[in-house]
């Protein structure tokens, strides 16, 4: 038994049954087959050209209610081979070099409108100019608990501030950023005087309701991406004595002695230079140099520099921790240096234990200048919020003269939405003075942050 | 015989049918070739422009050969059953489900399934392909016996990944879509169960921009070695969520980086390693306190993780890096550079733990990296946009 597979159209694909032919029926069994092929080839070729003007009509449909037929093409980098006679060959050839061009190819794809969309958008965010803006505003008051003079005794501070980010790609590996600051406002600093400030944002504070070049930078990396280099108008904290848990101002302490090391000495941005090696291992390295006075005539005036090696560990595998020491040097004329260290240590995947401490020459003293400072950040769902995050910080400023600061501040930030924070913080801080008295104070206040 | 009796059409027209049938058996012994003895000895590249299956023998690093599987199909993700006997992939521009035969290296069936078929997955016994539906919102069911689509799932948002059991009894199935992830029962091919995977922020009111405008759920649900738990990570929610798969209940939630795309898990069993896009970050789950042991830098664009020689290799897609970490001492040891201006996508470990087989897309290649010496190999000319690769009983067999 044979089984003769025959497609009709229209029908199921079945075998249709064949008996084994003999010599005689073979010739009957061809012209009966032959003559009902010809009646079956007019009846199914009717069929055929109806299923073609089916299909076309349903192409042009197709069509005209899409934009998926354009081809779709791609410029890509080839290697090539050029010979003398300036021909070009796939492949190396005697006496050709090997030359990088670029050409373009076809890709065998059929994108869907959203996809053409969602490229082309891409495309245009990635070579505009990205804007961001973070925007503060800090309201503080001040109440003095100990000490005679009462100046900053029940007043309230409010501070605004405003930074705008501009970042480019100008090359491959290669950006441009520039942080442009308005300030406005009167910090609690003004009129309590401490040996660090109460609010950091006072630090950004050069001329009230101006605005001013914070920072523009060029950055390029080099050697497959293991060398950032920096060079323009910098903020070497950015780079040096970093910490993950009491870094930053805008979302985390709000004091400066819980923000950046006060050894560090660095009191203005400037004119400067960073470079950094960080091949993603455990350790890395960077050195810099910084200018950090606004009335220089020269890049040799008030120049710091700066050299920090950093590790990062993780001990009983509790978490990771990073483990930073740091060197300053100035040619303020005073001949001053510095060291320091800076760590964060996951306690848990949500618990953060930071420590800082500096150590500072001093030119009136053979004594130096010691800071400290420890404390606690909690995040990782441990507020009411999944985002949130709190911390309680402790710092101490023992410089080499009889002034002494001790402050203890706690925040709690309020993750309202993806751009907008609310952060309350309570500070206590205790200043002793030149005269020996010591003045204490409660600074409660809340901070408002915008981010997009 | 006088053969003036017989018009000469039709006796040509006989003669035709008759070396046809003679002819018939030969054309299919040829086409029936064996080409792969060890399915084991193959590496399966998906390319999607080229709208083909690629198979490139282990050893020497050739494309053996491909199967062509039709013009704009888009191929998304391949996985051989596993009996090394079929490779099924879908075309996510055709909307279908194909089977290819992988001895011979031929495409046996095409199954129309539903709109835009990605991600997939066979049944342990290997009697069953559930081939997800993402723009269908369903997941179709292929008898891999009679090779016909038995039954359409509905019920899905945007269902990606499907990962079965060890005894086969249910299939969990992570929507990108939605914050649950979907419990199918294999014996019914019916949806038993929506696992609710974590509570979005009552605050989450004050940004409806956030959640409304574009939902990152659940891309995969990944099963630990002893088959007990699953581990789902919530992209919008910033979760991994620990599933009893005896009781199909969150016992647990972890609290990852931003935009966790999946967990991968430790070739070990002792930890998941989780992709957060959306702070460039990796967390490392302890399996066994279902603690984050460490969260480290890593980059931007990740596509996929890979195990081997005692480290963990992590895709940045768009960087062109594979940024390595020390699974015993759990820290960075440093990243590979791939190459400049590529998109690299996944990719397999090969059954031994020693090395990966990376798509790179825009160069049409797979990179080979030995994961104890870090050494790359450049296999080009793969086909067109490879987009994943696959190999037999791989630990790291996974897609986008």
């Amino acid at each position: 038994m044979l089984y003769l597979p025959t497609k009709i159209p229209g029908r199921n694909r079945y075998g249709r049954r064949f008996n084994a032919p003999t010599s005689r029926t073979l010739l009957a069994s061809s012209l009966l087959l032959s003559i009902s092929v010809s009646a079956q080839a007019d009846d199914n070729r009717e069929q055929l050209l109806k299923r073609i003007d089916g299909l076309e009509q349903r192409v042009m449909e197709l069509e005209t209610t899409t934009v998926l037929s354009d081809p779709e093409t791609r410029v890509k980098q080839i290697e090539v081979f050029v010979d003398a006679e300036g021909t070009e060959h796939d492949t190396q050839v005697p006496g050709s070099k090997r030359r990088i061009t670029y050409q373009r190819e076809r890709v065998y794809r059929r994108q869907t409108i959203n996809e053409k969309i969602s490229e082309a958008m891409e495309d245009a965010a990635n070579r505009n100019v990205q804007l961001g803006v973070d925007a503060a505003i800090i309201i503080q008051n001040a109440q003095q608990t100990r000490g005679n003079d009462k100046t900053a005794d029940g007043n309230f501070y409010q501070l605004a501030s405003t930074d705008l980010y501009f970042t480019a790609g100008l090359a491959q590996y290669t950006m441009f950023f520039a942080d442009i600051v308005g300030l406005s406002g009167t910090p609690p600093d003004n009129e309590i005087d401490g040996l660090t400030l109460a609010n950091g944002y006072a630090a950004r504070l050069v001329q009230q309701n101006d605005l001013s070049l914070r920072e523009a930078w060029l950055m390029t990396e080099l050697w497959d991406q293991k060398v950032s280099l920096v060079i323009g108008r910098v903020d070497l904290t950015n780079y040096f004595d970093a910490n993950a848990a009491a870094n930053d101002e805008t979302s985390q302490f709000l004091s400066d002695a819980l923000v950046n090391n006060p050894a560090l000495g660095l009191s203005e941005n400037g004119a400067g230079m960073a470079v950094v090696y960080d091949p993603k291992k455990s350790f890395n390295f960077r050195m810099g140099y910084q200018q950090s006075t606004s009335t220089a005539s020269n890049l040799s005036d008030s120049l710091f520099f700066l050299a920090e090696a950093g590790y990062q560990l993780n001990p009983f595998r509790m978490g990771e921790g990073n483990y930073r020491v740091w060197y300053r040097e100035d040619n303020t004329g005073n001949a001053a240096s510095a060291f320091g260290i800076s760590i964060d240590q996951k306690l848990t995947a949500g618990i953060t234990l930071f420590a800082r401490y500096g150590s500072a020459e001093n030119v009136t003293s053979s004594n130096r200048d010691k800071y400290y400072s420890t404390g606690l950040q909690f995040a990782s769902g441990l507020g009411f919020n999944p985002e949130d995050t709190f911390g309680i910080g402790y710092a101490y400023a023992n410089p080499a003269t009889v002034e002494k600061e001790k402050l203890l501040e706690g925040y709690y930030n309020l993750a309202m939405t993806e751009k907008l924070r609310l952060t309350f913080n309570l500070t206590y801080l205790q200043e002793r003075r030149v005269n020996s008295s010591t003045d204490a104070y409660v600074i409660p206040g809340m901070r408002l942050q915008a981010s997009f | 015989m006088n053969n003036a009796k017989y018009p000469l059409t039709t006796i040509n027209l006989f003669m035709v049918i008759v070396f046809t049938f003679l002819l018939l058996p030969g054309i299919s012994l040829a086409d029936k070739e064996i080409k792969i003895t060890d399915p084991a000895s193959v590496v399966v590249i998906v390319n999607r422009d080229s709208n083909d299956i690629a198979f490139m023998d282990i050893k020497t690093n050739k494309i053996i050969g491909r199967v062509f599987l039709g013009k704009n199909v888009n191929p998304h993700m391949a996985m051989m059953s596993k009996d090394g006997r079929w490779v099924v992939t879908g075309g996510t521009r055709s909307s279908k489900a194909y089977i290819i035969d992988v001895a011979t290296l031929t495409l046996v069936k095409e199954i129309p399934v539903g709109f835009a078929p990605e991600h997939l997955a066979f049944s342990p016994d290997g009697r069953y392909y559930y081939q997800g539906n993402p723009d269908d919102d369903s997941v179709s069911v292929i008898d891999m016996v009679s090779m016909t689509e038995i039954k359409r799932i509905p019920g899905f948002a945007e269902p990606l990944n499907i990962t079965f059991t060890a005894d086969g009894s249910k299939a969990y199935v992570g929507n990108y879509g939605a914050h649950w992830v979907g419990v199918i029962d294999v014996t019914r091919h019916e949806l038993l169960k929506k696992i609710h995977v974590g509570e979005v922020p009552q605050i989450a009111s004050l940004d409806p921009e956030r959640y409304l405008g574009e939902i990152k759920g659940i891309s995969n649900v990944s099963i630990s070695n002893d088959g007990r738990y699953l581990y789902a990570a919530d992209g919008d929610l910033g979760i991994v969520s620990v599933i009893d798969s005896r009781e199909d209940k969150v016992i647990k939630q972890i609290r990852v980086g931003v935009d966790p795309w999946r967990a991968y898990m430790s070739h070990d069993g002792n930890y998941a390693v989780v992709a957060n896009n959306g702070d460039a970050t990796i967390s490392i789950i302890d399996l066994k306190k279902n603690e984050v042991a460490a969260t480290l830098e890593s980059g931007p664009d990740m596509m996929g993780i890979n195990f081997a020689a005692g480290k963990a290799f992590v895709i940045s897609s768009t960087s062109g890096f594979l940024y390595v970490y020390d699974m015993t001492s759990l820290t960075s040891a440093g990243r590979i550079k791939i190459g400049k201006n590529l998109q690299i996508e996944t990719a397999t470990t090969d059954t031994a733990g020693e090395k990966i087989y990376l798509a790179s897309s825009t160069d049409h290649s797979v990179y080979v990296i030995d994961g104890k010496t870090e050494a790359v190999t450049r296999v080009a000319n793969v086909g067109l946009y490879p987009w994943g690769t696959h190999i037999l009983d791989s630990k790291d067999n996974y897609c986008h």
